[in-house]
């Protein structure tokens, strides 16, 4: 080989070398910590990755504008946090909350506009779960009318039970004829507490739901949907008629654990329509430290609908006011019908 | 004259005994040096927060180094194992995050001796790299990890200075990660839908220099004591990476101390090594 050839090559590869080693990584423009700087941060972050401003067509770059416009009034940090909150209930998201070292902003309105469906009183009566109920793991259970029906109340999907504790629970109701799961105020937790939960009222693996996630920066970009799988468990699994009775404060991980029993064989949903809470949150932070969760992935049901909006039962059952009076819970009176 | 010749004999076979013994009786030593080192670092994880965490921690950086083979003294092995645990914050010191780091490296480089109490190595090394970030605080991706594999350039320029009662080893190395393989997470989705759900697709990405750049300069002074040898060191490595569209920075400057020796008891001005053994630090 001739020194042209070996210097042409050479050229190259040293051209290769500098174009690599030049080429630049994109880093994301960091804001200020100014009140400018974090409302910018903050716009952002719901621009660019939450995940339902099509789908609940909101109206991103005017929600900006209008209160872009009342920033220079803010004179203090209590205000901007009011301000920044504020905006961020416009969302009507109840996993969207901002938290800083003195408050936590808040949209409630998905329960607190409607009827309760629960009471501690009630279900504390000697009737239902009484004072001697047992306590598995995160499970209070007993046996209810005459032994007949049994009875789980399941108050946060953050509370965990083991494989153990449920198989002592259902050994319990082996001469029962039906189960009743209350998941009402029942606000979420753990997705993997979820599906361990439905996966003892399935005989075969079964697809219940679908996620995405966002995957640039645009309101609809996202990802093709991965199969959410309700397993069948492998030693424990019901087989008989069970009840899972929901208010609008079943939320969230108690969505998710809903969207998965209404594809159970022998499951009913009685109650009130589930609060939702369909999307997955993350969290990200502004430059003052601030944290804010936000919804990131949208989960749907096996046909493909969002359940942000919550999961309609099967009997739409309200509390009554004169069954409450007489310390009944219309609910699982329904329930207990249903199972007779 | 029969008495001659048989006196002859034994000498000679006797000398030539002694000869194969002293070429048989030749050992590899490997150099080990331990070190532990105050390090402040600085940390970017978009994935966990786009802001970039500032703090310190305490690092372990343990080398072993010796020749390939007896008739070779020009190429070294290296193994390194490094260890660093941290705590970083964010600028608004309202978070904090957890950092847990590990890397183990096995390289080979060429010693070129130019001059006198002057070497040069230069060669390359395989590593793996592992780390672990918890930022509490977060809800659905609290925890990101790194993994990566990568092939390195590495050089090393040794100097020996001679003082009135000692020889101070001053020496400068470098690496800098050319190709690998690196895990990094889809910037949106959870781990729950990467691992639980089984969605893998866009998680291990092809390092090359034009998505990973990174160099770890260490300069180090070796001080021969009565019974020991300390080495005192200053080590900056700074990290950037970037996949699915995030961009991940790893900075630290760490303070080391530590030991270096041959073999436990050939080590300090007293303790010289015996020629039958061959050591890198020669």
């Amino acid at each position: 080989m001739n020194n042209t050839g070996v210097k042409k090559r050479s050229g190259f590869v040293l051209l290769f070398v500098l174009t690599m080693i030049t080429s630049c990584m994109r880093e994301p423009e960091i804001q200020p910590n100014t009140y400018e700087g974090n409302f910018q941060a903050l716009w952002n972050i719901i621009d660019t990755r939450y995940c339902y401003l099509d789908y609940k067509k909101i109206n991103w770059d005017s929600i900006y504008t209008t209160y872009h416009q009342k920033l220079p009034a803010i004179k203090n940090e209590v205000a901007f946090f009011d301000l920044l909150g504020n905006m961020l209930a416009e969302l009507k998201d109840g996993h969207v909350n901002l938290y800083s070292s003195f408050d936590r902003s808040r949209y409630w309105k998905w329960f607190e506009d409607y009827p309760d469906n629960f009471s501690t009183d009630l279900i504390e009566k000697d009737r239902y779960l009484g004072k001697n109920y047992r306590i598995a793991g995160g499970l209070k259970y007993t046996k209810i009318n005459n032994n007949q029906i049994g009875y789980i109340y399941y108050g946060s999907f953050s509370d965990s039970f083991s494989d153990s504790n449920m198989a002592y629970a259902m050994r319990s109701f082996a001469n029962c004829r039906g189960l009743i799961i209350d998941v009402r105020n029942n606000s979420g937790g753990s997705l993997d507490l979820s599906k361990q939960l439905a996966s003892y009222f399935f005989t075969n693996d079964v697809v219940t739901g679908y996620i995405r996630h966002k995957t640039g920066n645009g309101h609809s970009d996202f990802s093709a949907p991965v199969e959410i799988i309700t397993p069948a468990h492998k030693t424990i699994q019901w087989q008989l008629p069970v009840i899972i009775l929901t208010n609008r404060l079943s939320y969230s991980a108690t969505n998710d654990f809903v969207n998965r029993m209404k594809k159970a064989p022998n499951a009913i949903i009685v109650g009130d329509k589930t609060g939702g809470g369909g999307g997955l949150p993350f969290s990200s932070e502004l430059p003052n430290g601030w944290m804010i969760r936000f919804s990131a992935s949208p989960m749907f049901d096996s046909d493909m609908q969002n359940t942000e909006f919550g999961i309609e039962p099967d009997y739409t059952v309200n509390l009554s006011i004169f069954d409450m009076q007489k310390g009944i819970d219309t609910i699982i009176e329904k329930a207990i019908a249903l199972i007779k | 004259m029969k008495k001659f010749v048989l006196v002859t004999l034994v000498v000679l076979s006797h000398l030539v005994a002694v000869a194969q013994q002293a070429e048989a009786d030749k050992y590899l030593v490997t150099t080990r040096t331990n070190s532990l080192g105050y390090v402040s670092l600085q940390l970017t994880d978009p994935y966990l927060s786009p802001l970039t965490y500032s703090g310190s921690g305490f690092d372990f950086n343990h080398e072993s180094r010796r020749f390939l083979s007896l008739h070779n003294n020009n190429i070294s092995i290296q193994h390194q194992y490094y260890l660093v645990g941290a705590i970083a914050y964010n600028p608004a010191g309202t978070a904090s995050m957890l950092y847990f780091g590990a890397n183990y490296s096995f390289g080979m480089q060429y010693h070129f001796r130019p001059a006198n109490r002057f070497q040069v190595l230069v060669g390359g090394s395989w590593d793996v790299d592992f780390g672990f970030k918890d930022l509490t605080r977060n809800i659905n991706n609290p925890v990101n990890m790194d993994m990566a594999t990568n092939l390195n350039v590495s050089g090393v320029i040794r100097y020996d200075v001679p003082l009135r009662r000692r020889t101070l080893r001053l020496q400068l190395s470098a690496e800098t990660p050319v190709v690998g393989l690196m895990f990094v997470p889809l910037a949106g989705a959870s781990y729950y839908e990467m691992f639980e759900l089984g969605n893998h697709a866009g998680l291990t990405h092809f390092s090359s220099l034009h998505n990973k750049r990174g160099i770890n300069p260490k300069l180090t002074v070796d001080i021969p004591f009565e019974r020991s040898t300390w080495q005192i060191g200053l080590a900056y490595q700074h990290l950037k990476y970037e996949a699915n569209d995030m961009v991940f920075k790893r900075n630290s400057f760490s303070l080391m101390v530590g030991t270096t020796f041959d073999v436990l008891s050939f080590s300090g001005r007293k303790k010289k090594l015996s020629p039958n053994f061959i050591s890198t630090n020669e």
